[in-house]
């Protein structure tokens, strides 16, 4: 677990999955808090990535900037990378930022991944 | 004899029979000797002083002449009384002397000055130490000053600078209450040269025995000089560094120094600052005293130093160099000065010694500071040089680092400035308004921006986006977005078009470019209003105001741009009606302030509500003010507002 100003970070590993659970705002002081969190999970390239995003209260333009990359990366070597819906806040700016389908969703960390 | 020693008391022998002699002779040969020099009559009275036999002394009468009698013995008994004491006194005094030579040996030795005062205040003793303390070549000189006239040959003040008298001095206190004073801590200033010490000065008494009290005083002088500069220059320079580190405002921090320096390092403290015409500017001028200021200003108004001056500030900025006058004559005064007024002005600083630092920066030198000392009798010394020079040099470093910073957010702001356009294109039909404010710190450009221009020939464009980031990177992104949307509006390119060109444009560069979100608007003024064509891309949707407040969003989202490939962006038409409003924002508007106190996409439409009556200037003040208001004045993110409302006007004929 690392502690950022006002973001938290929980890190958990599953057989198929490491799920970070982010608690607190996601803004651009916190993003490269995440950013390292991300790359430090990214040492198994197989490993799906699961951020859960339900008790984010805050995300703004650089915090999505960071899930995309990690998107992308993931995407790069055949890894996977996926999304609880998080609030209201959260899904209307992927909403806006037009990614809320590019990226894919799960009701619950745990969900099944298909 | 023997007897005499052992009992201590005298023996009266008036006739001795040769029995006798034989009884204490000491063999046959001393009983003969004594019988043929006819031993007759003896005294013999023990030599007894302050209650100690040191021997005896024995008087004999040979032959025929008259037997001692108790006439004789008393006589006798007076004369060995006198002989004992004597010889007594001359071995005490030898003693004495020989313990005095010790403890002058050992007082010699010890570095602490020591001084043995009396009840009239003479002082009786001193060691060298004293003597070198107090500014005499020996001890004796020392004992042979007159009372009271040691104490004048200083400036005593205590360690808040109030000066102290003889009678506040440990000795004479405790000569004169008899109680032990505590130790005192006393900054010495030497009348004569300036020169300072300072001292902890402790008094132990030596009893009277004669009488109740105090008979002398002993003096302990400890010269802690060094330790109490080195706490002296770190607190101050730790207080400095407090100041120069609280403000990128130099002027006010400098002035601030100089307040500092005075009186605690010298009576006058200037601070002079060489400007970027090479023009030196003096910034600060302190003195304790307000009218002696008068004749700083005096000074700084008739004889500003110029650069190419030989001597002075001027060299000490030129060389970088440190300077310190530490006597300054008179006729080295009128040589400087440039004409009698000068001098009279000089003159009446009074100057007793000067230590000119340079400022160091990074770059060199980048102006002076000047301490001096006047009337406070204290001399700057080469002791002092080390603190001047630190403050120099950290003054010099806050100087560079607060002009460096201002060049900063003086390019930040140009840049900023040709991200954005200086003015808006006049629209048929519609008024255009824009506000845009960066969040954070003056040096950082901000990644939101706006533009208004000429499409075609009958349509004008809105743009209005966001480049994730800030700083110069985000400024590269900002000006390669609103110049390639002008470059793809000038081909021809309808909004969703311009957009992909744009999102193209952005993955050549290079990997992990920053994102960038985009809202056009194409504005197309028709008979009653105008025509919109909205496209988005990763940009909040433009509200639309109606005359009653209602707001509604156009557009559809589309994907932001430079990162996932390909997009999906969508064309919207939409009408504005003269009085009716559109509204484009960044996401700074909504999410100023914090999650739970900010103003929200829903605070954003009550505002659009109940400034339905504003003017257009005006409804974008009140958004700007209540999305400060929101965020304590402290932005986390920048904030640009692009407004267009249609109004009645000549009609235009289309086409």
């Amino acid at each position: 677990m690392s502690v950022g100003e006002h973001l938290r970070i929980e890190v958990r590993r599953d057989r198929d999955r490491t799920v970070l659970a982010l608690h607190g705002e996601l803004d651009l002081l916190a993003a490269p808090q995440l950013q390292r969190e991300i790359e430090r999970c990214e040492g198994n390239p197989a490993d799906t990535l699961v951020l859960d995003l339900d008790d984010v209260r805050f995300i703004d333009s650089a915090g999505l900037r960071v899930i995309l990359a990690a998107h992308q990366r993931a995407g790069e070597r055949g890894g996977r990378m996926a999304l609880t819906p998080g609030p209201e806040q959260v899904q209307r700016l992927l909403s806006i930022a037009g990614v809320g389908d590019r990226l894919q969703t799960i009701a619950s960390p745990d969900a099944l991944l298909v | 004899m023997a007897r005499v020693i052992r009992e201590g008391e005298p023996v009266l022998l008036e006739e001795m029979s040769s029995e006798l002699l034989q009884s204490f002779a000491q063999g046959s040969v001393h009983a003969q000797f004594m019988i043929e020099h006819e031993y007759r009559s003896a005294i013999v009275a023990p030599l007894i002083a302050r209650g100690r036999t040191l021997g005896a002394l024995s008087a004999l009468r040979l032959g025929a002449g008259k037997a001692y009698g108790e006439e004789e013995l008393e006589l006798f008994c007076e004369l060995a009384l006198r002989a004992a004491l004597a010889i007594d006194n001359a071995r005490l005094y030898s003693d004495l002397r020989r313990v005095e030579q010790r403890l002058e040996a050992v007082l010699a030795s010890v570095a602490e000055a020591i001084t043995v005062i009396d009840g009239e205040g003479r002082t009786i003793f001193a060691n060298q130490a004293a003597a070198d303390l107090l500014g005499y070549a020996t001890p004796a000189e020392v004992t042979s000053a007159p009372p009271g006239s040691i104490m004048s040959r200083f400036l005593v003040l205590d360690e808040h600078g109030r000066e102290l008298d003889l009678e506040q001095m440990p000795a004479r206190r405790l000569l004169a209450s008899g109680e032990q004073p505590e130790p005192l801590l006393v900054r010495n200033i030497v009348r004569a040269t300036g020169e300072e010490r300072w001292l902890i000065v402790r008094s132990a008494p030596i009893a009277d025995p004669e009488a109740e009290g105090v008979r002398y005083a002993v003096n302990v002088f400890e010269d802690i000089t060094d330790v109490k500069r080195a706490q002296l220059t770190e607190s101050f320079m730790a207080e400095a560094s407090r100041v120069l580190a609280s403000s990128m405002d130099y002027d006010d921090t400098l002035q601030r120094i100089a307040r500092l320096a005075v009186p605690r390092i010298a009576d006058w403290c200037v601070v002079d600052l060489l400007d970027e015409q090479g023009q030196i500017r003096r910034v600060a001028v302190h003195h304790s005293d307000p009218r002696k200021l008068e004749l700083a200003r005096a000074l700084d108004s008739g004889y500003r130093p110029r650069l190419d001056e030989p001597l002075g500030v001027p060299e000490v900025i030129r060389s970088g160099e440190t300077r310190i006058y530490t006597d300054i004559p008179a006729q080295a005064l009128a040589a400087y000065a440039q004409d009698s007024e000068h001098l009279r002005l000089l003159s009446e600083i009074g100057a007793t010694s000067v230590v000119i630092v340079p400022m160091i920066g990074a770059t060199g030198a980048v102006g002076a500071i000047t301490l001096v000392s006047a009337e406070s009798l204290r001399r700057l010394t080469s002791a002092d040089l080390g603190l001047a020079e630190r403050l120099g040099r950290r003054a010099g470093t806050a100087v560079e680092n607060a002009r460096l910073y201002t060049e900063r957010s003086r390019i930040a702001h140009t840049l900023q400035q040709a991200l954005l356009p200086s003015s808006l294109p006049q629209v048929p039909m519609a008024e255009v308004q824009a506000r845009y404010r960066a969040a954070g710190e003056l040096n950082e450009v901000g990644g939101d921006f706006y533009d208004v221009f000429e499409h075609d020939e009958d349509s004008w464009m809105l743009v209005i986006g966001d480049v994730c980031g800030k700083g110069p990177r985000a400024a590269g992104v900002t000006a390669l977005a609103r110049h390639t949307l002008r470059a793809a509006s000038m081909s021809g390119q309808g909004p969703a078009e311009m957009l992909q060109t744009l999102h193209l444009a952005l993955l050549r560069q290079p990997p992990d470019a920053d994102l960038c979100t985009v809202c056009l608007v194409q504005a197309q003024p028709a008979r009653e209003g105008l025509r919109l064509v909205v496209a988005l891309a990763g940009h909040p949707p433009p509200l639309l105001i109606g005359v009653d407040g209602e707001t509604v969003a156009l557009g559809k989202p589309g994907t932001l741009l430079g990162v996932l490939d390909p997009i999906h962006i969508t064309e919207r038409r939409a009408e504005l009606h003269v009085g009716e409003t559109l509204l484009l924002y960044t996401d700074g508007v909504p999410e100023a302030g914090h999650a739970q106190e900010g103003l929200g996409e829903e605070g954003l439409r009550e505002l659009c509500r109940a400034g339905r009556t504003l003017s257009l200037e005006g409804l974008l003040e009140l958004i700007e003010w209540t999305a400060l208001e929101r965020a304590r004045g402290s932005l986390r993110d920048d904030l640009a507002l692009l407004a267009l409302r249609a109004r009645a006007g000549a009609k235009i004929e289309i086409g």
